[in-house]
């Protein structure tokens, strides 16, 4: 049997540790600065309008064009060609910032973005995505998946599966690109402009919203936590080193809570790592399971979708990733019952909820670090844990998020009527980015995912706390929470 | 670098009794979660959210 080592996951890499950046701080600037371009256009300069976009086809020559008809002169090919090589220059720049080996990143990067924009467009073919009777006709089809065009993220995602699963050594050669958090991190940094210009239109819902973020913060950190810490320390034998990070990495936020956790209660860091490791894995699953049930069972209950995206799936990728498909789910199938919603509000739902559960991670750890530092693993050293160790651990793209979102409510409300009107339009090629980001991230999901991983010695004790935990009881009170907090509120008519 | 096997890992991990503030931490976290959700809910209830 082959061995599992630590040298197989990497979930953390060796940079992160010693870069003088870190990539938290790095989406922050990068999804800041598309934030900013794309603003531009408010004063009639448009800066990023010729970003690919795709459009649901039949004819691959019409799939493809810029976003902006400013550029329409750009042929749809030049448009991809235009966007591969400003998110080259702009991402090895970061490769530079976060001291990775930038000749390899390019290459990798080469390979994961053509493969996921790629999959993406497949995604976009009208027999998979079409979704209302009136769209097959337009395009001549008898039948349709209606999996929308967002579906294309299910297929960037098993791209990425099928090349981590039939193809490791092309998985590990392109691993230099494939950074999820990074391409989460940048989304959710110019989502939160997104995010505000849909909630400028009902601001008493999004101000609730923010209400029942608090209720999600106590379910995973009070509820979740004890109950899986418990299930691990009592039923499965585990110690505390690894308890505390598997709760965390279970119950609150996957790879960043078990590290930052890992970190707090001075675990060796291999146990987190390991930990991470398995997280990733069942995220995975949970983008492929629960979607689908959700559009099956909560196609009416929208919100509570949206809500039970953000606190049942782990890892911030996977659950705001899960929130954009679910969305295109659920609309797609109340589209096709002739009620058409308002696009933004699951997603947006599913996001606030999961940047909530993240804020907290810092004190958190800081709360367990204090716990076993003085009372449970009391080293003569006097190596305690310190209230500074609250922001070191704070997830810092959260910011980036707080920064886009109260800019781009500002510009929506607090600004003369000529210029609120171009805010939409304008953080609309922003988000043209953020769908690419998206469509990375879960084409590196998907890259990290080997399943042959489950099958490794020792992995079946972990995996079956994860097991017990996440569909015996995490998805449940879930949806439970959800259902009491978002049951019977629906997002707003589309005009 | 060095390769580490998981299952080394997890045996090296030896079994540790629940210590008192351990079951401390989980009953307080449990007893102040559950107060807090059911206020809260409470609260949804008669501030319900609407568009």
């Amino acid at each position: 049997m082959s061995e599992t080592t630590v040298n197989e996951f990497r979930p953390q890499r060796a940079d992160a540790v010693t870069s003088p950046i870190s990539e938290d701080w790095l989406a922050v600037v990068l999804g800041l600065a598309i934030f900013v371009l794309a603003l531009a256009a408010l004063v009639n300069v448009d800066l990023i309008g010729w970003v690919v976009t795709t459009t649901v086809w039949t004819n691959l020559g019409q799939a493809l064009k810029a976003t902006s008809k400013d550029f329409s002169s750009l042929s749809g090919a030049g448009a991809l060609v235009a966007t591969y090589v400003a998110l080259l220059v702009v991402l090895s720049a970061g490769a530079v910032a976060l001291k990775a080996n930038v000749k390899r990143f390019a290459l990798a990067f080469t390979a994961v973005f053509w493969i996921a924009y790629a999959s993406w467009v497949i995604g976009n073919y009208a027999n998979f995505a079409a979704v209302t009777p009136a769209e097959q006709q337009k395009f001549g089809i008898s039948w349709s998946l209606k999996l929308t065009n967002e579906g294309g993220y299910i297929f960037a995602l098993i791209a990425g599966l099928i090349i981590a699963n039939f193809f490791p050594r092309f998985a590990e050669a392109v691993r230099e690109a494939v950074r999820p958090e990074l391409y989460i991190k940048v989304a959710i940094v110019i989502l939160g402009g997104v995010f505000a210009v849909t909630a400028a239109s009902k601001l008493g819902f999004a101000s609730s919203l923010l209400l029942r973020g608090v209720a999600a913060i106590v379910e995973a950190y009070l509820i979740y936590w004890a109950v899986v810490y418990y299930v691990a320390r009592r039923w499965f034998g585990f110690n505390r080193e690894w308890a505390a990070p598997l709760a965390s990495g279970i119950s609150i936020c996957g790879v960043s809570a078990a590290i930052a956790v890992g970190g707090a209660i001075r675990a060796r860091p291999v146990v987190p790592v390991l930990v991470s490791s398995l997280v990733v894995i069942f995220a995975v699953v949970e983008v492929l399971i629960l979607p689908f049930i959700a559009q099956a069972f909560l196609a009416h209950q929208p919100l509570v979708a949206g809500a039970w995206m953000g606190l049942a799936v782990k890892t911030d990728g996977a659950a705001v990733a899960a929130g954009g498909i679910t969305e295109s789910l659920i609309l797609a199938k109340n589209a096709a019952e002739g009620v058409n919603y308002q696009t933004g509000w699951i997603l947006g739902t599913a996001t606030t909820i999961k940047v909530f559960i993240d804020i907290f991670i810092g004190i958190w750890a800081f709360v367990l670090g204090y716990i076993w530092t003085n009372h449970i693993d009391v080293k003569r050293d006097g190596d305690k844990a310190r209230p500074s160790e609250i922001w070191q651990r704070f997830p810092k793209f959260i910011i980036g998020f707080v920064i886009t979102f109260a800019v781009g409510l500002f510009l929506a409300l607090g600004t003369p009527a000529d210029i609120a009107k171009k805010v939409p339009a304008a953080i609309g090629e922003a988000n043209t980015f953020r769908v690419i980001f998206f469509i990375l991230t879960f084409f590196s999901i998907g890259v990290l995912s080997n399943f042959k991983t489950l099958w490794q010695e020792g992995f079946g004790k972990l995996a079956a706390v994860y097991l017990l935990s996440l569909f015996g009881f995490v998805i449940w009170v879930g949806l439970l929470i959800s259902w009491i907090f978002f049951g019977g509120i629906t997002p707003p008519l589309a005009s | 670098m060095a390769q580490t096997k998981l299952q080394d890992e997890l045996n090296r991990a030896q079994y540790e009794p629940m210590l008192p503030i351990e079951n401390k931490l989980v009953g307080w976290s449990l007893g102040i979660g559950i107060v807090l959700l059911v206020a809260l809910a409470l609260l949804n209830h008669f501030v319900p959210a609407t568009f």
